[in-house]
């Protein structure tokens, strides 16, 4: 495409050559890149003269010249280029770029395009092609190893769940540590609304799966504050900078195309345990309904074998569950046809056959052009994505559409905008936190918890699971108290219909070529159409979701954003250039929640709230209004010294008059020694660059924290006669009025270089981030009337060091030469709290209060906390008399989820027309409390416990004796009463994983094939994600994933709660152009 | 140009007008999901006050029961049975919910001239203040409810002062309830409204205190029997101070919590303690088919064989220690299936088949040996009660403090009067299930050859013998709460003959509970209790293990 641009462009120059005049006369055009994006500061000059001129902000140019003069247009980083003036006034100029100095123009914060050089900070950058084509419809998990410092963690492997992305650690821990997303210039929400908390059930995608990635034509990630002190509050834990086909104006110069791609992948669970096939359920080698998988094993004959089981006939036959149950659960009058039906003693694979491959398909379509001068251009996009699940009844649906344009006007005036529209629909069986007994919170329903540890002799997929009379869940337990997975799926859904609109309108007014005035209004609005229910007759503890509850809710979030800018650029002198950029802003946020919930369900299935005894009012409404003023300043010297100054001032709406402002300044600077000193740059060393930044940033509280409230219930309770009684109570969140913004600063240190002509290419960061008046949701003892109140203390710093390194084994410029690339990116990441303030020592943060995130004195950040292994004075375990370690409980170190350090490192090999890319990531170290492990080592479910004949002597000291332990042990309780339901210190693992996150293998067709097609080009790309991974310091059966955030989207790390098995994909794509 | 300039202009200006107003706003700081505490109701604040102070005492007599094995207790070592964590609820709603509103209600009420709230109020507070006490020894008082003036870290107050102040707080509510309210409590589920009962009861509260204190203050017995003399106090059934329950499953659950857990499709949730029941089917009690529900009528290892996928323990044999003492182990007879003190096993499905509670308190099924599954909304549907002060528990108090002054022959009076109490009162709930089959309910026959059996046994008992049997007729009496007699046991260090924990060493007795996870977690002037024998300030009595002799 570029080519056949370039071959336009030279005819033109060659006609201009048909007519000459030989006088001076205003030559004028643009610059732009061989991506077709306007290039501002390119230098142009005509030839043998030191006069010369720059490119304004949209690229153009103009400049005196007699015909025959040869204009010189260079700019670092891109070849330079000559052009002799012939007759046409209009020289419109691609730049190619500099293989040998690989320099490029990078959008930095608001938008403003900065050469990579200038920058005093360090920007990561993926572009379209590392985010097209995937399997994965998730952005931010397409993110994942593909910049250094960035942290991507699945929610699970559900279909549209939430993903959490966390930038250069966490600073705090009770605001939200999510980036902020800025999509073609303006903010947009990413928020996660769950439908819950962790423990009640965290279904609900986060919001910014709500772009197609086939649609987004480069991603910048603004990682520092040095780089994102424009953003004010909102980029205080990075910024990850999108922009979208619509909004990149880059079809500019561009003949019309439309784009077209097509793809197909499967989706299959990741993690399936290797399960047993020796042994069934039961406890001590004896047969028993129940959940462990301790009974005997499937051979008649040995030690453990069936045989000698009184419950096991010797057929290998047992009576069937259905007959058996307690009538008190109806099932043996429900299911009188299992009387007499003798059940087999085997083993089946139910949980394998629980899960069935999903499949994935996705459609996106583009069209762009541009008018034929150019000045107009537009970008029109669609996009389809059907993603099923590998979990029955979960998958999620997404329609993408989208508008943009910019129009340059005649009178100075450039408008732009764009458009977005997107649907994304997301539905699953109910997923919340489980450990190896049951669901948490209070008795709800979760789809993996009961599935993980089903005993071998269980058929899941074979035992019926609904009462046919009631309705109800039936299942193997003999009181009935499991539900049936099955009924889960089938009679219990979240659903989360989403409906948004995004997008924005600038208009720049340019009053002269240096300075323009830009005012952009962005505007995001959704409303996520939330349902959530279960049809009556579930097993559960609570009486209300036994009942049938519908839940039906609308969360209506609204950004308006105004923006107003002013941007200059000015040479000082011949050496000394200047930009500046001084703006304002303003940003309100409402968010709204609707809806009803409803519970007692009086017609089996029957959706509709008519159809509910009771309801129940859901509302919840927030607004906030974050205002600020900013300016930056820009000098650079003689091309090889940068320096930017910038500021920003902000109010914020919801603290106390003397604490609503606050001001963060920012200072950073780069020097190009490769520049400065001629002499330095060689073959070996071809670029180098030094920076140095500071930044600094401030959180301000969400909700309303300085407000005093009282809680009212008005269906407190029934009076003998039937009539509700009020109450109201003191709330458990004392208002806090002093209450101030959290402040961090962060100073950065960098080195870029390019070495052997360009073939290796190593990049470092050092940066050091410090968090004060850390904003606290302080729990308070109840004893002073309150449980907590929101506060400011302590001290966080995050430490880190970011490399970023690229070598080519073999290079070779030639079209369809043998190319191997290997790029490399390491993150250590280190955050410590400092300080807690004078009278706390330990902040629970995450979690339960006793087993959670901690911030502690002196501790990483997010230290797991929990029961531990009771020890004596010289720090020997202690075990009971029944051989078992006893727990004490209480606020222990038991674990540091915080990773050593994440390595990913991706090959791409090109030949001929095939091209092939493998993306490697490996996180050593970080520790997870996995339930999943300690269920089923714990039920003896999987190959790793199926050497059962070993007891075991706990090493410590019987606490009763004082004397070492001899206690023997068998199997099952070493691992069901310690490993499962010991102290929380046995249920943590290390979670390093190395894993093959990307393969894909790639195929364009020749363009002398294409020729006599209407193609343009025409590409094919087999593709996989996640296909292996090994956490290799976990029991080998158990093929468990750590990446996995049970705690939901938030500051919870280090957690697993049978929330979730993970995904991989695998599929393949067709693009075609027009 | 010019004018492209103004309508520029205009364009950048209306644009930021158009919600300049609403977005420059920098004032948003109500929180619009919630009312305000100068929108505040007493009423409703009284309303809260109770429904929090009952849900309390429920949990508290929970407490109280499992210690002294009226109740289940699932662990085999004291220290850990309960870890911090679980009284945060407790401390959230005995502060927070309790103490915070009755001091925020108590300005508005007097200014409105409420006294009887107020008085009711300050009545329940200072119960709750004891009962904390009992529970935990030294609490913060003074200090405490200070956070709005920034005081995060109340210390401590000796648990005696804290009883000197509820003391004093009875007698202001006394006083508030003698005068003339301008308004009177729209709701008062305990009396309705019945002040001379309100009275009754801070008078037995104070007697209480009295009791409690007896071995620390020398004139807590004179005190005690100055009430006796004044007779304003609770003797009779129909001033017993207690809140009953409705059968509401939902929006909001007004049944017994003891009924909710367990009368459930999925069977029942909780296990009864194998002590009191193996102790009241000995003694043919006429309550057992009041108290227990029984779903089975064999238990394994006793009329039908023993069985490890339903209950585990009857394929072992009893340990030593039981051996020894002759204690039921594991089963017993007559399908009474329940558990033995800290068995920890883990849980088979046997919902349908543990015994579970009858109609008192808990407001479930009368026992007339039908022997059918618990199901939901069976029986009184858990309209039952808990018991917070019952006539019969004062007699058992009398009876206590005729015994420390040596009067025996009023001590054997009192135990009687109080069980006969206590069993009509039980058996007024029988016709509450109304699919029951009375006809096996207790004849006024078996029951008075009951009484007359108790005394008897009063009569022949030396003195340890008499202590135990006013205990153990004190405790079955009190099932449903468990306060009174978690104290008693520290008190007196009877009965004897408790069957010890599975454990042979569990660790000492629980003298006091470990303060509240929330408490040491976030309050620095006060850490954790490394035990849990610390003694409360009103027992003097010997160090753990060898107090109580049962352990």
């Amino acid at each position: 495409m570029t080519r056949k641009l370039q071959g336009f462009w030279t005819l033109l120059f060659l006609f201009s050559f048909c007519s000459m005049f030989a006088q001076e006369r205003t030559i004028s055009g643009t610059i732009t890149d061989d991506q077709g994006m306007p290039l501002p500061g390119v230098n142009v000059r005509i030839k043998g003269t030191s006069s010369g001129i720059q490119s304004d902000f949209d690229g153009n140019y103009s400049i005196q010249a007699q015909k025959g003069d040869v204009i010189v247009f260079s700019f670092v980083g891109l070849k330079t280029a000559e052009y002799t003036v012939a007759d046409v006034n209009t020289i419109d100029v691609i730049m190619e770029a500099d293989q040998a100095q690989l320099d490029e123009v990078v959008v930095t914060a608001f938008g403003i395009s900065r050469e990579k050089k200038s920058l005093g900070y360090a920007v990561s950058e993926v572009s379209s092609e590392d985010l097209e084509s995937r399997a994965e419809g998730d952005v931010g998990r397409l993110l994942s190893g593909k910049a250094s410092g960035v942290q991507i963690t699945q929610q699970s492997g559900i279909s549209g769940s939430g993903t959490n992305i966390i930038i250069r650690g966490l600073s705090s821990f009770s605001g939200s540590n999510q980036p902020l997303f800025i999509v073609d210039g303006v903010p947009f929400s990413s928020d996660t609304n769950a439908q819950g908390d962790f423990v009640q059930g965290n279904s609900g995608g986060s919001r910014f799966f709500d772009l197609d990635p086939n649609n987004i034509e480069s991603v910048n990630v603004l990682k520092g504050l040095a780089a994102s002190t424009l953003y004010g509050t909102q980029g205080r834990n990075g910024v990850i900078l999108i922009t979208t086909k619509n909004g990149s104006g880059a079809a500019s110069r561009k003949k019309h195309e439309v784009t077209v791609t097509s793809s197909i992948f499967f989706n299959e669970v990741a993690s399936i345990p290797d399960y047993t096939m020796s042994y069934g359920g039961g406890f001590d080698q004896a047969f028993g309904w129940f959940y462990s998988n301790w009974g005997p094993s499937f051979e008649k004959d040995g030690v453990a074998g069936w045989g000698s089981d009184s419950a096991i006939d010797e057929n290998g036959y047992l009576p069937h569950p259905y007959s058996t149950a307690s009538s008190g659960t109806g099932i043996p009058q429900a299911f009188p046809e299992f009387a007499d039906t003798p059940y087999p003693w085997q083993p089946y694979n139910s949980v394998e056959e629980f899960f069935r491959t999903g499949v994935v398909s996705n459609t996106s379509i583009n069209f762009s052009g541009s008018s034929n001068d150019g000045k107009v251009t537009y970008n029109l996009s669609g996009g389809h994505l059907e993603d099923e699940g590998f979990t029955p009844e979960n998958k999620v649906v997404r329609n993408n559409l989208g508008i943009g344009g910019k129009a340059e006007l005649a009178n100075n005036f450039i408008i732009d905008g764009t458009l977005n529209f997107s649907q994304t629909d997301f539905k699953s069986p109910p997923v919340s936190a489980g450990d190896g007994n049951t669901v948490f919170g209070g008795g709800g329903s979760s789809v993996f918890s009961n599935v993980f540890f089903t005993p071998r002799n269980v058929d899941l997929m074979g035992l019926p699971y609904q009462n046919p009379l009631t309705g109800g869940s039936v299942y193997y337990r003999q009181a009935n108290d499991i539900q049936h997975p099955l009924w889960t799926v089938y009679n219990a859904s979240s659903q989360q219909l989403t409906n948004r609109v995004y997008g924005s309108a600038g208009i720049t007014y340019n009053f002269t070529d240096n300075l323009n005035l830009t005012y952009r209004l962005g505007i995001d609005l959704y409303n996520e159409g939330n349902s959530s229910y279960q049809n009556r007759g579930g097993s559960t503890s609570n009486t209300r979701i036994r009942s049938g509850f519908y839940d039906t809710w609308n969360n209506a979030n609204t950004i308006w954003d105004h923006n107003l800018t002013l941007n200059g650029m000015y040479d000082l002198s011949e050496k000394i250039g200047l930009n500046f950029n001084i703006g304002a802003t303003t940003r309100r946020t409402i968010y709204d929640r609707q809806g009803v919930s409803s519970s007692n369900q009086q017609v089996f299935d029957v959706l509709r709230h008519f159809n509910f005894m009771l309801q129940d009012e859901i509302q919840y409404s927030e607004e906030r209004n974050i205002a600020g003023l900013y300016g930056q300043v820009e000098l650079d010297y003689n091309r090889f010294l940068y320096l930017t100054i910038n500021g920003r001032n902000d109010w914020v709406s919801n603290l106390a008059k003397e604490n609503r402002s606050i001001f963060y300044p920012g200072v950073s600077a780069s020097f190009l020694p490769t520049s400065a000193f001629s002499g330095l740059s060689s073959d070996a060393l071809g670029f180098l660059k030094l920076r140095a930044g500071f930044g600094t940033s401030a959180n301000f509280p969400s909700g309303y924290p300085i407000a005093n409230r009282l809680s009212l219930d008005t269906q407190r309770w029934l009076d003998d006669s039937g009539n509700l009684v009020v109450s109201n109570t003191t709330n458990s969140v004392l208002g806090n009025p002093d209450l101030e913004p959290e402040t961090m600063t962060e100073i950065e240190f960098g080195v870029e270089s390019n070495w052997f002509k360009n073939r290796f290419t190593l990049n470092a960061s050092y940066f050091n981030r410090i968090t004060k008046n850390l904003l606290v949701n302080r729990s308070l003892d109840a004893s002073t009337g309150y449980t907590s109140v929101r506060t400011n203390i302590g001290e966080i710093n995050v430490e880190g060091l970011e490399i970023e390194a690229g070598l080519d084994i073999f290079k070779n410029s030639d079209e369809g030469a043998f190319n191997w690339r290997i790029n490399a990116n390491f993150s250590t990441i280190e955050p410590t709290v400092k300080d807690l303030g004078q009278d706390t020592d330990i902040i629970v943060y995450a979690g339960f209060s006793n087993l959670g995130n901690a911030a502690i004195a002196g501790k990483p950040l997010g230290t797991i906390v929990g029961s531990r292994i009771l020890r004596d004075d010289n720090g020997n375990f202690l075990t009971n008399s029944q051989g078992d370690y006893v727990v004490e409980a209480g606020q222990f170190e038991i674990g540091d989820p915080n990773p050593d350090y994440t390595l990913n490192v991706s090959s791409n090999i090109s030949f001929k027309n095939f091209s092939l890319n493998v993306l490697f990531t490996h996180v050593s170290g970080g520790d997870i409390y996995s339930q999943t492990i300690a269920t089923l080592l714990g039920r003896g479910l999987t190959t790793d416990t199926d050497n059962r004949i070993n007891p075991f002597i706990l090493p410590g000291i019987n606490q009763d004796t004082g004397e070492p332990n001899t206690i023997q042990i068998n199997n099952s309780q070493y691992y069901f009463s310690n490993i499962l339901f010991g102290p929380d210190e046995l249920q943590i693992y290390d979670g390093s994983v190395i894993r093959l996150q990307e393969v894909s293998l790639g195929y364009s067709l020749p363009k002398s094939f294409l020729e006599k097609t209407p193609f343009g080009s025409l590409s094919l790309k087999v593709s996989g994600y996640n296909l292996w991974y090994d956490a290799y310091n976990t029991p080998d059966g158990i093929n468990f994933d750590p990446n996995v955030a049970a705690l939901g989207v938030g500051n919870g790390q280090g957690f697993d709660f049978l929330s979730g098995p993970s995904s991989k994909r695998y599929g393949i794509s067709i693009t075609a152009s027009f | 140009m010019k004018s492209i300039r103004k309508i520029f202009g205009l364009i950048v200006l209306s644009g930021l007008c158009f919600y300049s107003c609403e977005t420059t706003d920098m004032d948003l700081t109500e929180d619009p999901n919630y009312l305000t505490p100068e929108q505040a109701n007493v009423d409703f604040y009284l309303n809260a006050i109770e429904r929090s102070y009952v849900s309390l005492m429920q949990n508290f007599g929970n407490y109280g029961a499992q210690v002294t094995r009226i109740e289940y207790l699932g662990s085999r070592n004291y220290l850990n049975a309960y870890a911090p964590t679980s009284f945060d609820d407790e401390w959230d709603l005995a502060y927070r919910q309790i103490l915070a509103d009755v001091e925020a209600m108590t300005p508005i009420a007097q200014e409105n001239e409420q006294f009887h709230h107020i008085a009711i109020a300050q009545l329940l507070s200072a119960n709750v203040l004891i009962t904390l006490v009992d529970f935990f020894g030294d609490i913060p008082y003074s200090e405490a409810l200070m956070a709005d003036e920034g005081n995060f870290n109340p210390n401590l107050d000796n648990g005696a002062a804290v009883y000197s102040a509820a003391a004093q707080l009875i007698d202001t509510a006394i006083t508030n309830f003698n005068k003339e309210a301008a308004l009177e409590p729209e709701y008062d589920p305990f009396y309705n409204g019945n002040y001379e009962n309100w009275i009754k009861l801070a008078n037995t509260l104070k007697m209480k205190i009295y009791l409690q204190t007896r071995l620390v203050d020398n004139s807590a017995l004179s005190s005690f029997n100055q009430i006796v003399a004044s007779g304003d106090f609770i003797t009779s059934t129909d001033e017993d101070f207690q809140f009953n329950y409705g059968t509401n499953e939902n929006q909001p659950d007004t049944r017994n919590g003891k009924y909710a857990g367990n009368y459930r499709p999925t069977g029942a949730g909780s296990y009864l303690s194998n002590w009191l029941m193996g102790t009241m089917l000995e003694d043919g009690d006429p309550r057992i088919r009041y108290y227990f529900y029984r779903q089975v009528n064999a238990v394994p290892g006793e009329e039908i064989e023993p069985n490890e996928q339903t209950l585990t323990c009857s394929m072992e044999n009893a340990p030593q220690h039981y051996i020894d003492g002759g204690f039921t182990f594991c089963s017993l007879p007559n399908g009474y299936w329940g558990r033995d003190h800290g068995d920890d096993d883990g849980t088979p499905g046997d919902g349908f088949l543990r015994t579970t509670y009858g109609i008192y308190p808990a407001g479930g099924m009368f026992d007339d040996s039908r022997f059918a599954p618990v199901s939901q909304g069976a029986g009184a549907a858990g309209a039952g009660i808990t018991p917070l002060m019952l006539a019969s528990w004062v007699d058992f108090m009398r009876a206590e403090m005729a015994m420390v002054e040596g009067d025996v022959a009023a001590a054997q009076e009192f135990v009687v009067s109080g069980t006969a109490k206590s069993i009509t009162k039980v058996r007024s709930f029988g016709a509450l299930d109304e699919d029951a089959d009375l006809s096996l309910a207790p004849s006024e026959e078996q029951v008075n050859s009951f009484l007359s059996g108790i005394e008897t046994a009063f009569i022949e008992a030396d003195t340890e013998e008499k202590w135990n049997l006013l205990a153990e007729e004190f405790w079955i009496s009190c099932f449903g709460n468990g306060i009174l007699n978690y104290n008693f046991y520290r008190r007196t260090g009877y009965p004897t003959t408790l069957q010890p924990n599975r454990e042979p060493n569990p660790g000492g007795f629980i003298r006091s509970f470990r303060y509240p996870a929330n408490l040491v977690n976030n309050n620095s002037s006060i850490s954790q209790k490394q035990e849990v024998t610390t003694t409360v300030f009103w027992d003097t009595n010997p160090a753990s293990p060898s107090f109580p002799e049962s352990n």
